[in-house]
């Protein structure tokens, strides 16, 4: 009995593979949406929510159909196309296909990603904002919810809803075709999709608030979109290969960055052992195919990372590579925020008190105002020069100025561990 | 052991909502619940119905649309399921994923012929 229900189980509604429903959703909307126009992204999105919810309650009496995508796609395009009908009953019911109740030819593998690139390149036009581009592009091609967006972004559900209306009206407006760019355009625009991938990424990877299945999912959407970019020979440049680099080593450390209570633990004290050696390998596999990297702020990124994760232990991270490659990279790009970084680093190789020299540098820089980071850095370097009263105070200022709960604990906890350090 | 029918009614207004990994958890739920009713190792009889279909009354003369009464109370699906008695039947029923937006699970005993 038991033997066989396993098998039935094997032959029912579970072996449709994880995430089907949602990887569906994105392939089937930009495939209608280039069929039929953009201005039918909404009718479109509607008819794919309708066949998946068919999908659902009939697939749930344990039969899965041989082709699940054919389903989705015939079922969802003839909601469309009676939808539609409906619409235009009088002016174009002649011009539309015919409801097609047997099965429509489907596109290639190779059709549906060159369909999901370009909602990509659509999603991610520079005439909208940023915020829409994220939007547009987690609710399209990542199949997520107005709520799961909300709990992933750490927003309010009412918020999300709102701007989401608001794009879609913007994608509509401005009347946006589905296709790849010219091969002059093509490398700015693809710079700016993988600078969303990338923000969705972090999004997912960047607090240890909330719920971390959607979160951690959040990281594996924006890295299934990269994947499909690196399928594509157009699209599969040195930047995409090393932002996947980067992506497979951070999310590598995604479980060990929080502790069994929610509270985030520093790269000093992870458990190494539970780094997702699969993700590091991968991350040094792509790392391999980029010849000349130095230029790509990607790539010392990725490298800087990929160094992290070949350490052994904390005490015998390669510090001198690593401050290198922050230097070049702050050359690159003049960012506050990697200058600030790169003071671990410093104080690692030249020591604690030349770290402090270079944070007082830059620690009145504006994008710092009230950012606990400095502080907490600042109390950092005091700790590792023994002076413990004036760390205790910059971590005291550091919580007063941190506004996430679990980084506010995460500092406390460290506090109180100086404090009773420095008891007789 | 008695036959049973189960009338799945209503639960549609909540399914609109559901994300697509949402709507996947909920399939699956539905998948380990029929195993879970079966008495046997296979599948129980059972089939979803469309929600669209016609009402003929009088003798065929008269012919609507439907069933459009409530909403809540359209039959979405429904099964034969074994059980000793109508008592067995409803503990059986237990646990139906459709109560999880609403809707009801209708117990009916087959008659022997």
């Amino acid at each position: 009995m038991r033997q066989s229900l396993i098998i039935m189980t094997e032959h029912s509604v579970n072996k449709l593979v994880d995430h089907f429903f949602r990887n569906e959703f994105g392939k089937a909307v930009a495939l209608l949406t280039s069929k039929f126009g953009t201005q039918y992204l909404e009718a479109a999105e509607d008819a794919v929510q309708e066949a998946l919810t068919k999908a659902m309650q009939v697939w749930g009496y344990g039969q899965i159909p041989d082709n699940p995508t054919g389903w989705v796609i015939r079922v969802a395009q003839n909601k469309l196309i009676d939808h539609l009908r409906k619409l235009q009953r009088v002016y174009y019911a002649t011009q539309l296909p015919e409801t097609d109740y047997e099965s429509p030819e489907l596109p290639s593998d190779e059709q549906f990603k060159d369909e999901m690139i370009k909602m990509m390149f659509a999603c991610c036009n520079p005439k909208l904002s940023t915020e829409y581009q994220i939007i547009l592009t987690l609710k399209i091609l990542g199949g997520l919810s107005i709520r799961e967006i909300s709990s992933a972004l750490l927003k309010k559900e009412e918020t999300i809803a709102k701007s989401y209306t608001r794009a879609k009206k913007r994608f509509k407006e401005i009347n946006l075709k589905l296709e790849i760019p010219e091969a002059e355009e093509i490398q700015n625009r693809l710079d700016r999709i993988l600078k969303i991938v990338y923000l969705l990424f972090n999004e997912g990877y960047k607090s240890t608030e909330g719920e971390q299945l959607i979160r951690k999912e959040l990281c594996e959407e924006a890295m299934r979109l990269n994947q499909l970019l690196l399928d594509k020979p157009e699209t599969n440049s040195q930047s995409c290969r090393a932002l996947m680099a980067l992506m497979h080593f951070q999310v590598a450390r995604f479980d060990a960055r929080v502790d069994r209570n929610g509270n985030s633990v520093s790269l000093e004290t992870q458990d190494r052992s539970i780094w997702d050696q699969q993700h590091i390998l991968l991350g040094n596999r792509y790392l391999t195919t980029i010849e000349d990297g130095m230029q790509n702020t990607y790539f010392i990124q990725a490298a800087i990372n990929g160094i992290h994760c070949a350490a052994e232990t904390y005490a015998s991270t390669n510090w001198t590579y690593i401050l290198m490659l922050y230097n070049h990279l702050y050359n690159l790009s003049g960012n506050p925020i990697v200058a600030l970084n790169r003071i671990i680093p410093i104080s690692k190789v030249h020591g604690a008190e030349l770290g402090l020299l270079e944070l007082e540098k830059i620690k009145d820089h504006e994008c710092f105002k009230g950012n606990y980071l400095i502080s907490a850095t600042e109390a950092e370097l005091l700790i590792q020069l023994k002076r413990t009263d004036q760390a205790v105070d910059k971590l005291a200022l550091a919580i007063d100025l941190c506004k996430n709960i679990r980084e506010k604990d995460f500092l406390r906890v460290k506090m109180n561990r100086i404090s009773d350090s420095r008891q007789p | 052991m008695k036959q049973f029918l189960y009338l799945f009614r209503g639960g549609d207004d909540g399914y609109a909502k559901l994300s697509p990994e949402e709507m996947q958890a909920h399939m699956a739920k539905w998948g380990e619940w029929m195993l879970k009713i079966s008495q046997n190792d296979q599948p129980v009889p059972g089939l979803p119905l469309q929600n669209e279909g016609k009402v003929v009354s009088k003798g065929g003369e008269l012919i609507t649309d439907g069933p459009y009464t409530e909403g809540k109370e359209i039959v979405g699906g429904y099964v034969l399921v074994e059980a000793n008695d109508l008592d067995h039947a409803v503990a059986i029923s237990k646990g139906c994923p459709i109560f999880d937006f609403g809707g009801i699970v209708e117990v009916r005993e087959a008659v022997p012929m």
